[in-house]
């Protein structure tokens, strides 16, 4: 004879100002299994679960219905509670009258408390035909994969790589490094980019637990959490990297001149390259598309000069496999492209630059050796405009996002630009000034002091040419008047987007993204560095626009949860999965095309015993299995069940209303 | 002889005139034979539609269901106001054939309206109907030597999810048809600015003002004269220009001509048949430059050298 004890949760007044408890207590205990029924203020806390803990002892209880909120919420405290008392902790069942009942209530008090105590008997009634569940251990191969060598790519690497779990990091292009690779200096202390990414990158590349595969790409995962399998296609670099001494006698000589990625297209670089000088590793490769030799079988110098013999025309793709236990994408983020501003003359105007081709040009290392200079003539730009959310927080032509890191660039770019020019002029027209952050709103307030540059709250409606100069008509909304602004040069601070490829990462990683194609977390507060998919994570902006220091953050705390997740041998993983009962199973494999997670596949297994006879059936492999419960609902044969939810415990909650 | 239905509105009968009978005679040459909606009446430009939706939804409406009782199945509209309209009503009514029914039951009397007519300007029918292939074809007299600037006012292409033709921004519709001409286009950044459209009566100094900034910059861009293919436009910039002159102290005006004007001239009509004297600001200086040899282009500077000469200048 089963033996229930129900625990009704005041929820401080959250439950008990809309439901009648001690009506539900009495009501409770009409039932003929509930032994035991007691309301307390606060059953989540300590007191509450001792009450939980003695009365599973005293009133030798078989199995606890727990009144109060969500399961989402408390589910765990509860369970842990029944295991600290020797109880198999899934002879829980949490009845959730706060957001089912007294929340959304609360007019009706009478109707309220009637749907309580129908709730706790449903709940009840299932709790009868629980059934002891066990978690299940899988076992786990401790190897994590980063996507993406930027800054987050990076970061989470050496992070997981120190506490001695091997990594694999690829990157798509020649080079680790990234956006932050391409910028001058770091806002707000404005310490040179270069000189704070380059020794992490050398780091990467020496360190004994990472693998660093550039010029790479992930095309297919397979498997679950701690057991995933990777095909990663090493794209043919044709330039044998054991032999290459990076002597750069090949990219020197090579005649055939391709725009400059690193550069932002301002100058140009060969089709055996390395982005740039300070490339991780510093070896070159033939760009396919260019070189006349591999598009038309014609030239072949770089094989010539190249002493080593390191040059291989022949080379192909290669797809290589690696077992691994975790997943982290950090694939960055691309730009805006601002040619829908065409009352701007985007496109038209040759002075008209982005804030990445800007920050190119004042870099140390950039086109013109760290000075801005007008594309149309390459005269040194005097009287410079900044306009800011390009493509950001503009629903017409771009996206409604703040792309959050705009206004504190532009207030460096302010700043650099007076410092390689000092008779020149910023002017700035702003939206808004979001400068939150540590030393964020200092930063801004000293740039516009120390340049003097002129902030202009409102938005350019219009740029035309007067001669060779570009006129910037906009709004100065603080005085409520027109103004014109005649400038050398115009810098548009345009919004990072998601990388144009993360859709179909997402889709290959099997993640999901939002709209606008950034990766989604598992939750937008407190589980930002999960995805939905247990065992892949994220890192900087793939996931949303952010600054370093965020980016950084995240990806720490994406090799504590990967490190988190290698901690023990195997991993603890929920029961409440679904099993298929062979006998009942007619092999219509409606199962497999259900399932959103890919966890069931087709098995031969004899017709009967001994029979040499074999027939299909489904297995559910249960360290992919997630619980979801399609393949129960599919199944016309009930062959499948899912523990915690199976068809006795449903049955019971439905006759018991 | 292909068939258009033909909305002239009424400048083409006042202010416009000389669009009206260009427009005419170009069309004879482009072997278009206009049909009139038979008694057509206002589109309700401009006080209908800041009044009541109703009645600038029922003003259009009608001439478009008059239109579709004829044979051709596409309205070509002169004036930029009546288009913009015409072209509104059609899009709101063929989204909501509720509405449309709703208001042709109460209001109208000619017929139910069905949808099966196009709305163009004339603009667009000349460069998509027509086309510059056949454009250039009936040219006899090449417009080289003069340069123009091309002006299309806020209503041709606006909005965009509206009229669906050419950029909102930067259209480049009637500069592909004077070049088709053998005129050269100038790049004109006001292409699409306001002329203050009907302040021109209630408000005159925000016109002076914005018309005379379309002026200035469309003499910057080295043009010759501006041409338009909308009777407001063309008035603001036009009659409005000795009062602007006046206050700027300029010491030159800028022909306003019509599109058709241009390609009547280029189509070898006597220039009497242009109705020039329909102008306030005389053309002839302008329509002069015709057939004179033009100066040779500035040679581009390059890259490099440009590099060398900023470095060496902040040296």
């Amino acid at each position: 004879m089963a033996r229930v004890g129900v625990f009704v949760c005041f929820c401080g007044a959250n439950i008990a100002d809309f439901v009648d408890v001690p009506k539900v207590i009495e009501e409770t205990k009409k039932i003929r299994e509930v032994k035991y029924a007691i309301e307390y203020k606060y059953m989540c806390s300590d007191p509450g679960q001792q009450m939980i803990r003695d009365a599973i002892v005293q009133q030798k209880l078989t199995s606890v219905v727990v009144a109060a909120c969500s399961p989402r919420m408390h589910e765990k405290t509860f369970r842990k509670a029944l295991s600290d008392a020797g109880m198999n902790p899934y002879l829980l069942e949490v009845a959730n009258i706060r957001e089912h009942s007294s929340w959304v209530h609360q007019k009706d008090k009478k109707a309220a408390t009637d749907k309580a105590a129908d709730l706790i008997r449903m709940a009840v009634a299932k709790s009868i035909a629980n059934e002891q569940l066990h978690e299940i251990s899988v076992p786990v191969t401790k190897r994590a994969l980063v996507i993406g060598g930027g800054i987050a790519g990076i970061q989470a690497a050496l992070d997981i790589a120190d506490a001695r779990i091997p990594v694999t990091l690829i990157e798509k292009s020649p080079s680790i490094g990234g956006r932050m690779a391409q910028l001058d200096e770091t806002f707000p202390t404005l310490d040179c980019s270069q000189c704070i990414l380059t020794p992490k990158m050398v780091d990467v590349a020496s360190h004994p637990y990472i693998e660093l595969i550039p010029y790479s790409e992930v095309i297919e995962l397979t498997g679950y959490v701690g057991n995933y399998k990777a095909k990663i296609r090493k794209k043919a670099s044709y330039v044998n990297f054991s032999n290459c001494t990076g002597c750069g006698a090949c990219w020197l000589k090579c005649p055939v001149k391709v725009p400059n990625e690193y550069n932002m297209n301002i100058d140009k670089r060969k089709a055996i390259y390395t982005p740039f000088p300070q490339a991780v590793p510093n070896k070159p490769v033939i760009d396919a598309e260019h070189c006349t030799m591999l598009l038309k079988g014609k030239c072949g110098i770089c094989a010539k000069v190249c002493e080593k013999g390191a040059i291989d025309f022949k080379m192909q793709d290669e797809v290589i496999e690696r077992e691994i236990g975790a997943v982290v994408i950090a694939t960055g983020y691309d730009l805006w492209d601002p040619k829908p501003y065409e009352e701007y003359g985007v496109g038209r105007f040759k002075d008209i630059i982005t804030s990445l081709e800007f920050e190119r040009m004042v870099s140390a290392n950039g086109p013109s050796g760290g000075l801005p200079l007008r594309p149309s003539d390459g005269k040194v730009p005097k009287n410079v405009v900044f306009i800011k959310c390009i493509g950001s927080r503009d629903e017409s032509k771009g996206i409604e996002y703040c792309s959050k890191i705009c206004c504190m660039y532009t207030a460096k770019h302010v700043v650099l630009l007076h410092h390689k020019v000092h008779d020149s002029h910023a002017y700035v027209f702003y939206m808004d000034i979001r400068a939150a952050g540590k030393g964020y709103e200092e930063f801004v307030k000293k740039a516009q002091v120390d340049t003097a540059a002129t902030y202009l709250r409102g938005r350019v409606s219009k740029i035309y040419k007067k001669g060779d100069k570009l006129m910037v008509r906009g709004e100065d909304a603080q005085i409520g008047q027109v103004v014109e602004v005649e400038a050398d040069l115009v810098v548009l601070a345009t919004a990072i987007t998601a990388p144009k490829d993360n859709p179909a990462l997402a889709r290959l990683l099997g993640v999901s993204y939002d709209k606008y194609g950034f990766m989604s977390e598992a939750h937008p507060k407190l589980r930002p560095v999960e995805t939905a998919k247990a065992g892949i994570f994220l890192a900087g902006c793939t996931q949303a626009p952010k600054d370093i220091p965020d980016t950084v953050a995240q990806a720490s705390a994406c090799a504590a949860k990967v490190c988190g997740l290698f901690a023990g041998d195997t991993m603890k993983k929920d029961p409440m999965i679904s099993k298929v009962n062979t006998e009942f199973c007619s092999g219509c494999l409606n199962c497999i095309q259900v399932c959103p997670y890919q966890a069931i596949v087709e098995e031969e297994i004899p017709m009967g015993h001994g029979s040499k006879e074999m027939r299909t059936v489904s297995k559910i492999n249960e360290g992919v299995c997630q619980g979801c419960g399609s393949c129960v609902a599919i199944c016309r044969s009930m062959a499948i069940s899912l523990a915690g939810f199976t068809d006795p415990q449903i049955i019971n909650e439905i006759v018991a209303i | 002889m292909k068939k258009l239905t033909y909305f002239p509105g009424c400048s083409a009968h006042g202010t416009s005139e000389e669009f009206d009978h260009t427009l005419k005679l170009v069309m004879k040459t482009l072997d278009v034979e206009l049909e009139d909606i038979p008694d057509w009446n206002c589109c309700g430009a401009t006080s209908a539609h800041v009044m009541t939706e109703t009645l600038a939804l029922a003003l259009p409406l009608r001439n478009l269901v008059l239109a579709e009782q004829l044979e051709s199945k596409t309205m070509g509209i002169a004036c930029a106001s009546c288009y913009s309209r015409m072209k509104m009503t059609k899009v709101q009514m063929d989204g909501n054939l509720d509405l449309a029914k709703k208001i042709n039951s109460t209001i109208i009397q000619e017929g139910n309206y069905k949808g099966t007519v196009d709305v163009k300007s004339m603009l667009q029918f000349c460069y998509e109907d027509i086309g510059l292939e056949t454009i250039r074809s009936k040219v006899t007299k090449k417009l080289s030597g003069l340069k123009v600037a091309c002006y299309y006012g806020c209503l041709l292409t606006r909005p965009k999810a509206i009229t669906q033709f050419d950029s909102p921004e930067y259209p480049m519709s009637m500069d592909r048809i004077m070049e088709a001409l053998g005129a050269e286009a100038v790049e004109f950044d006001y292409k699409t600015e306001c002329c203050g459209a009907s302040f021109s009566i209630s408000n005159t100094d925000v016109v002076l003002s914005l018309s005379g900034k379309i002026l200035e910059v469309a003499k910057e861009s080295g043009a010759h004269l501006i041409v338009v293919a909308c009777p407001l436009c063309q008035s603001n910039l036009d009659m409005r220009q000795p009062d602007i002159v006046k206050i700027s102290g300029w010491k030159y005006t800028i022909p306003i001509l019509y599109f058709t004007q241009l390609m009547a001239l280029a189509f070898g009509f006597p220039r009497e048949d242009l109705r020039l004297n329909k102008n306030i600001v005389p053309a002839e200086d302008a329509l002069s430059n015709i057939g004179k040899i033009q100066e040779t282009p500035q040679k581009v500077i390059k890259t490099k050298k440009a590099v060398a000469a900023a470095e060496s200048e902040v040296e």
